[in-house]
């Protein structure tokens, strides 16, 4: 028995476009101990099987605002929210409530819209001087403009509410004062929304939210759920899409042979913008904290014992060579990509469908926009976010 | 083929109806329906592509051959 710490988890992408070696290795057994940022230790569940099978395994509570539960930080309370409940039943019930904004046909009738944002933000781009800035010019733009839309925000404020977000979602990179400091402003700046919204409600999805709080009984949808869960759409709807369209871009373009071949066939996109899901370069998986509420085995024997801070790891999963081929290669002809990236189960993604229509509009606009679209700089050089949720690259310069 | 579908369990993942749209159909509240429960041969493979991929495996695919009856395809894995 060893009693070394574990590894520091998430794992580093240094360098930048290499997938790290403890990323290659993590399939020998099915799990190992990680040590989080916060010091605290959790196990990290590893292979695809078992990943998909936990994610709808109802040992495993998504309740985390438990004492003797890992944190992923020490300055920050991440998702741990003593007062909501997402478990089953309570997370079904207001599951339920948001789902059918985001239907395919529903999500279909937004793509000309998105179409439309993408559009004009490569105008802008198109109009300026070069290199661009590729985050600042389309990844965060975008879909900040659709989940406004989406939720009724008014477009003028998004930027003071990004700000907030990226302070809410800081794992080290914030003192926690000012970590403090972003809730609390996002949580009054939601508090406002909400007011404005019930004396003039639109057709959005925070006004059907706040018909369901006022006019059902009260165990639909009480205050406090009515915020949190507002707060939990805006943030998802916007910093993931954000990362994967920066990120996702940037891996691409360090591939040129791929985007001549996505030029030469455009019904290349979906399986592209798959791929660079499925290879997640972006992201751990710390916000996949379950906390087991009773002994799991494991696919190699081993058990989970009751009481332990599970990570189920989508990039492990993702990389896993029992179900991908070549998994660490970027295949953008893949055909069989089931990957874990929006997790499985019934906390599946629910906002999957909109973020795959708005990565696929933003890849193939940028690629018709600008045929010659170029990295300015070296990928290796490219600077990564730490110390947020999302690692994504912070600078993404490019020319044409 | 029979392909039948649980709404109890699904969670509104889409992915269902982006693959195949003329048999996976969603309701109001975007859960899952079956437009065609009996589809063209020619749909298979990508039908049981949709069921593999399912993320809370509510997709059933019932394998109807004459030599060994129905066989019902395992859910369990994506590979």
């Amino acid at each position: 028995m060893s009693t070394q710490t574990p590894p520091r988890y998430p794992f580093a992408w240094t360098p930048p476009m290499q997938v790290p070696e403890a990323l290659r290795t993590v399939h020998k057994t099915s799990a190992i101990e990680v040590t989080l940022p916060s010091g605290d230790v959790a196990t990290l569940v590893t292979r695809y099987k078992d990943v998909r099978a936990l994610f709808a395994d109802k040992r495993l509570s998504r309740n985390i605002a438990r004492p003797d539960c890992a944190r992923i930080s020490k300055d920050n309370d991440l998702f741990m929210d003593p007062n909501i409940d997402p478990d089953p039943p309570e997370h079904t019930r207001v599951r339920s409530l948001v789902t059918k904004a985001f239907t395919a046909r529903r999500i279909e009738a937004l793509r000309p819209y998105v179409q439309q944002v993408a559009d004009q933000l490569l105008d802008e781009m198109a109009a300026g001087p070069q290199p661009v800035e590729l985050n600042e010019a389309l990844a965060f733009p975008l879909p900040i403009m659709v989940i406004c839309k989406l939720l009724g925000v008014p477009p003028e404020d998004r930027d003071q509410f990004r700000a907030y977000v990226d302070g809410f979602l800081s794992v080290t990179k914030l003192a926690p004062e000012e970590v403090g400091k972003c809730r609390q402003n996002l949580w009054k700046y939601l508090g406002d929304l909400i007011d404005s919204k019930r004396e003039n409600p639109g057709d959005d999805l925070v006004s059907e939210l706040i018909r369901v709080r006022d006019d059902e009984d009260d165990s639909r949808l009480n205050e406090h759920e009515l915020h949190f869960w507002t707060q939990g759409l805006l943030i998802a709807g916007y910093v993931t899409t954000a990362s994967q369209i920066g990120t996702g871009t940037a891996v691409l373009l360090h591939h040129p042979e791929f985007v001549r071949a996505i030029q030469a066939d455009w019904s290349l996109v979906p399986s592209t913008v798959e791929e660079l899901l499925r290879t997640q370069i972006m992201g751990s998986s710390v916000g996949t904290m379950r906390y087991a509420i009773d002994d799991i085995p494991l696919s190699d024997g081993s058990v989970i014992k009751k009481g332990t801070s599970v990570l189920l790891s989508e990039e492990g999963a993702n990389m896993d060579p029992e179900v991908f081929d070549c998994p660490f290669e970027l295949d953008i002809r893949r055909k069989e990509n089931h990957h874990m990236t929006f997790g499985a189960g019934l906390h599946y993604c629910v906002g999957a469908a909109l973020a795959r229509m708005e990565l696929q509009v933003a890849t193939e606009s940028l690629l018709r926009r600008f045929p010659d679209i170029r990295l300015a700089a070296p990928a290796e050089e490219l600077p990564r976010a730490l110390g947020g949720f999302m690692e994504g690259f912070t600078e993404i310069p490019v020319e044409w | 083929m029979r392909v039948t579908a649980n709404s109890d369990t699904c969670a509104v993942s889409s992915l269902c109806v982006y693959r195949v749209p003329g048999v996976f159909d969603q309701d109001e509240d975007g859960l899952v329906l079956v437009l065609d429960e009996s589809p063209a041969e020619a749909l298979h493979e990508e039908i049981r592509r949709a069921a593999r991929g399912c993320p809370t495996k509510s997709i059933r695919v019932v394998e109807e051959s004459a030599a060994e009856g129905a066989v019902e395809l395992a859910r369990g894995d994506a590979g």
